[in-house]
């Protein structure tokens, strides 16, 4: 597979897209210390900040999610690789504050790795942060291990949530049990029908053969184990509802949000012709769906595939749901 | 004793045998699954070391080394080198320029109590602490037998810790998703820190 991209010095990709996002963006997001996105506005200094992390190459997560009823700031890496501790603990002295900051880190080794190095530091100069980890991802099973799980697009809902309730101001403690309330109600499945190649030296990263697809990839393409022949948009629905189901908990009379997050390379029309059988056999168990997504959110290049995300409600995750929200890539009026 | 000018001649020294490495630490990073890159992150974490001059005392040299790392060099490699030296210069005496064998044995200790704050790996995990945990300990545990001999027991143990990860299943990093296939070789990261350990133990 060659690589087919345009791009320049590929060294520069991660600079490059953030000045582009934010340029885009200017009257919502601005960049500061050339790999941290915050605010255009900033809010008060009295509320919880909230905080996130991650490597780039997935646009528009994460940074794409700084805004208004969302995150503070998005610290980014370089392409599928995390940022360094210095770089997340500068973010941290930025929004240093009395009403404390929410970090929240999706369960990849680096990412891990550089939250508890900034975190321990933040610690030690007298910065209030709590963590939230992301670890939704049920390829490798429901019950196993939380730490064996992957954090997938979960985040981008909980961004939502969380940022919903600082916009209030909701205090650390409240926000992190709300939080974490929400964290371990959801759960995602990804499947994958091609691979993608590294925008940085053209790897081909999770080849898969012409007539297979693969439910459990990872968003850098990590083999999950689920091979089949490529079933139809219904199969292949109805194949990863019913473990997001069980894995969320969710059952009649509970409120659920349903979204197909496309990857890359599968098309808006795929992903409603997914959605409207997943969301219909929601409704069969009696589960009422608030209104979804159906984008691209956290992405995987050129990959094609989508990640299937189910978050259970609880009522004030409703409301916060609803709340007003204006980053680049989710808004709510 | 161990004088700061032997401590940074030791550095010096792994820098020198972890180059003369590079592509073999980078060969078994493939080998186990990893992004082949191993021998590159700690080559490149030794570059940005060999840059500080800081000669004050044990405690500056080694914090001057940890913003050296974490500023020039990225990655896990230098998450965790930053959080081992950290460590050491957390637990090393204000104002010093020697250290006995007991106050070797706390400056090694507080370095793994750091890094252990960065990762939750430990023994069996197929990472470099299969070597760090148990080189830390042999070291700390020969303290009654003078400097030379700490790393000596330093070294030996952690050749002993990298090599039995061979037979382990790697629970970190990209290595993981292989599963049953990261079973072989020897883990990079413990690999590297036997060589450090090893080069220490040369000096003496």
């Amino acid at each position: 597979m060659a690589m087919k991209k345009f791009l320049n010095d590929p060294s520069n990709i991660t600079k490059e897209l953030l000045e582009g996002m934010t340029a885009c963006y200017s009257n919502k997001v601005k960049l500061v210390n050339e790999k941290i996105v915050v605010r255009a506005t900033p809010k008060c200094d009295c509320k919880v900040a909230i905080v996130s992390l991650g490597g780039t190459g997935h646009e528009p997560a994460i940074s794409g999610f700084v805004g208004e009823g969302m995150l503070d700031a998005s610290v980014a890496g370089d392409i599928f690789a995390a940022p360094g501790a210095p770089k997340l603990l500068e973010a941290l002295r930025l929004f240093k504050r009395e009403a404390g900051i929410i970090l929240v880190t999706l369960n990849h080794a680096g990412d891990r790795m550089s939250a508890n190095k900034a975190l321990r530091d933040a610690q030690k100069e007298g910065i209030k942060v709590m963590e939230i980890v992301t670890q939704e991802d049920i390829s490798a099973g429901i019950d196993i291990d939380p730490e064996e799980k992957r954090g997938l697009g979960g985040c981008i809902p909980l961004y939502k949530v969380i940022g919903a309730a600082a916009e209030q101001g909701k205090s650390l403690e409240e926000i992190y049990e709300l939080g974490q309330r929400f964290n371990k109600q959801m759960a995602t499945l990804a499947v994958a029908m091609t691979g993608c190649t590294h925008p940085q030296n053209g790897g081909v990263i999770a080849v898969l053969p012409e007539d297979e697809m693969e439910i459990g990839m990872g968003q850098h393409g990590e083999a999950g184990g689920g091979r089949s022949k490529i079933l139809t948009a219904d199969e292949t629905a109805a194949k990863m509802i019913a473990p997001l189901m069980q894995a969320t908990g969710v059952k009649a009379g509970d409120s659920a949000m349903l979204i197909v997050n496309g990857v890359g390379a599968t098309t808006l029309m795929e992903m409603f012709v997914v959605y409207r059988k997943a969301a219909g056999l929601l409704a069969e168990k009696g589960v009422k769906t608030v209104p979804g997504i159906c984008d691209e959110l956290l992405t995987v290049q050129e990959m094609a595939g989508f990640q299937m995300i189910l978050c259970k409600l609880d009522p004030d995750h409703v409301e916060l749901m609803k709340a007003t929200a204006n980053s680049p890539y989710w808004t709510v009026v | 004793m161990l004088t700061l000018q032997k401590f940074k001649e030791m550095m010096v020294a792994a820098g020198v045998d972890i180059r003369a490495s590079e592509k073999h630490f980078s060969e078994l990073d493939a080998a186990s699954g990893g992004d082949g890159d191993h021998g590159t992150a700690i080559v490149t974490a030794f570059n940005a070391m060999d840059k500080v001059t800081e000669a004050g005392c044990f405690k500056r040299y080694l914090k001057a080394l940890t913003d050296t790392l974490q500023n020039e060099a990225c990655g896990s490699t230098s998450t965790l080198y930053g959080s081992w030296l950290q460590g050491m210069s957390d637990a090393a005496p204000e104002k010093v320029t020697e250290l006995d064998a007991p106050a070797v044995a706390t400056l090694f200790k507080g370095g793994l109590e750091e890094i252990g704050f960065t990762t939750k790996a430990r023994v069996g995990d197929k990472t470099l602490m299969d070597a760090l945990i148990p080189a830390t300990e042999a070291l700390c545990a020969a303290a009654g037998s003078g400097v030379p001999a700490m790393f000596k027991a330093g070294a030996e143990a952690a050749q002993k810790g990298s090599e039995a990860t061979r037979a382990m299943r790697a629970k970190f990093g990209r290595a993981k998703n292989l599963g049953e296939r990261s079973i072989g070789p020897v883990d990079a990261g413990s690999a590297s820190m036997a060589t450090i350990f090893t080069s220490f133990a040369k000096a003496f």
